[in-house]
């Protein structure tokens, strides 16, 4: 009766204080439906057919396959914004995904200090300024494409717990906004890992991700017709792959850095978008991923017809072991955007994927893949 | 509002409500849009200036004072015109800039009136505002900084 009592007086001191607070709604999602079109000589058992496999999001492992799918990309999210004062307020987005059977989580949520008009700080749950959409892939209304290019957007850490400095400036005619930023990621039961783990007949129970120290900064100049973003960051590397009998696997521990450039550029009716980037391990081999992207978009009243072509390497630079002969594989993206309502655009899409890896070592483990998506994007 | 609900029917029949859209007549879009200000904003304004601010790139004026953005309805035909006129995009890219920014919590879209007569309103109550409307719509209670057309 007592922790009732002491319930309903936390809930009246909640509520009392939430109705003096300014709450507001507002969201984005996607609700979109494919499938991939025959099968591949199974790169990993060979000798074996399988479907072939799109993997349209990493991080969740939302795939494609034959079977006509809704669950690999669809997704809702509801994010609130509560004034807690006028320089401060909190942010929470609540995300919905097919890959997760659709039950909700707190993807990101963080406070905003207004400290000047031209000055942002942010503390919390955000998602990694990495790659120039990363900050909101799965927003799929603020984009042309069904999706960022996945075999771009690949990486099985894409949030972080963090500080970030925004600075707002104008030089010339130029606005500009530089960010820095620091933050760690432990994801622990790694989904990405531990399907990597299966995928090469591992057993492992459990795969943990770490990222930590994870510190960098964006520039983003922008002008009438272009907006480029520069971006730069280092972060230490770890993981705990355990097995079934408890055991942990052997890992060495190395740091990254990050680095690229990325961008549109408005040629009306013409958008061009572009994004290079550049990632390198310290670890013994040198490892690097030089990735990109480019994209036509044409503009026509409500219509967005685009292609984009996206290209991930990986290489090894160092020692006796070096070599281009690893994972590599591009996607050419045809599509068209068709903006039926204010706030709801319909896409479709068609991705050819082309494994480039190496047969022989296991890297081209994705195979080659004929994927038609299709779906409708909105916000409110 | 719109009621997103019925998006989530089968797929198949997202064609037929794209193809009905698609039907639909154009909005004529030919009004005479100005900006305008609380009187007492001594600041001065041109098309890039304006551009810069409706983008949430620039955030103040030559006060100093943050800018608090005020928009018409969305239907309005000076929406689509300032969209088209000042910052070169269909309201429909305009959307797509803005979700990116509130879902990312780098900016605040400027805040829709119900109406020009409250959009006048609230920018004769505070000196700290900055809007657009359709130009048979001004009063005296504010100050046209610019026109577009």
């Amino acid at each position: 009766m007592k922790i009732l009592i002491i319930v309903i007086a936390l809930c009246s001191t909640v509520f009392s204080s939430v109705s003096f607070a300014e709450v507001e709604f507002s969201g984005y999602g996607s609700i979109i439906g494919g499938k991939t079109f025959g099968t591949v000589d199974d790169p990993l058992n060979p000798g074996q057919k399988r479907d072939q496999i799109l993997t349209a999001d990493f991080y969740d492992v939302g795939q494609y396959d034959n079977d006509f799918s809704l669950s690999a990309e669809s997704l809702f999210a509801l994010q609130a914004n509560v004034d807690l004062g006028p320089k401060l307020k909190a942010t929470a987005q609540l995300v919905a995904k097919g890959v997760d059977d659709f039950s909700p989580e707190f993807d990101w949520y963080y406070l905003t200090y207004q400290a000047s008009s031209n000055l942002t700080l942010m503390a919390g749950r955000r998602n990694i300024p990495m790659y120039y959409y990363s900050e909101y892939s799965e927003v799929g209304y603020a984009y042309p494409w069904m999706r960022p290019p996945s075999n771009l957007y690949w990486w099985q850490i894409t949030q972080f717990n963090s500080l970030q400095a925004m600075y707002n400036f104008e030089l010339g005619d130029y606005s500009n906004n530089i960010t820095v930023f620091y933050g760690n990621e432990k994801s622990y039961g790694n989904k990405e890992m531990l399907y990597y783990d299966k995928l090469y007949g591992g057993t492992a129970t459990s795969v943990d991700e770490f990222w930590t120290n994870i510190t960098g900064a964006n520039w983003n100049i922008s002008g009438d017709n272009f907006d480029v973003r520069f971006v730069y960051f280092q972060n230490d590397r770890d993981r705990t792959t355990i097995q079934q009998d408890g055991s942990i696997s052997p890992y060495t521990p190395f740091s990254q850095k990050f680095m690229g450039v990325g961008g549109s550029i408005d040629l009306t009716p013409f958008t061009i978008l572009f994004d290079y980037n550049y990632v390198t391990y310290d670890d013994a081999v040198g490892t690097r991923f030089p990735t990109y992207l480019i994209s036509a978009v044409y503009n026509i009243d409500n219509y967005q017809p685009y292609i984009v072509y996206s290209k991930a390497d990986h290489k090894r630079t160092k020692g006796p072991g070096a070599t281009n002969d690893l994972e590599e594989h591009n996607i050419i993206g045809i599509g068209v955007r068709y903006n039926f309502l204010p706030k709801a655009s319909f896409k479709v899409q068609f991705d050819k994927f082309t494994d480039q890896g190496n047969k022989a070592t296991g890297w081209a483990y994705h195979g080659d893949s004929d994927t038609l998506t299709l779906g409708v994007d909105f916000i409110f | 509002m719109l009621k997103y609900k019925k998006f989530k029917r089968p797929i198949t029949s997202l064609l037929g409500i794209a193809l009905f859209a698609s039907i639909l007549p154009y909005k004529a879009a030919n009004a005479e849009v100005v900006v305008v200000v609380n009187p007492s904003n001594t600041s001065t304004f041109d098309k890039s200036k304006i551009k810069k601010i409706f983008l949430g790139k620039t955030k103040s004026f030559e006060n100093g004072r943050a800018a608090i953005l005020l928009s018409p309805t969305p239907d309005s035909a000076a929406r689509e015109q300032f969209n088209k006129l000042v910052l070169g995009k269909s309201s429909n890219q305009i959307n797509a800039y803005w979700s990116k920014m509130i879902f990312t919590g780098k900016g605040i879209p400027p805040q829709e009136m119900k109406s020009d007569s409250e959009l006048i309103e609230a920018i004769a109550a505070n000196q700290d505002t900055i809007g657009y409307i359709d130009a048979a719509s001004v009063t005296d209670a504010v100050k046209v900084v610019a026109k577009f057309k």
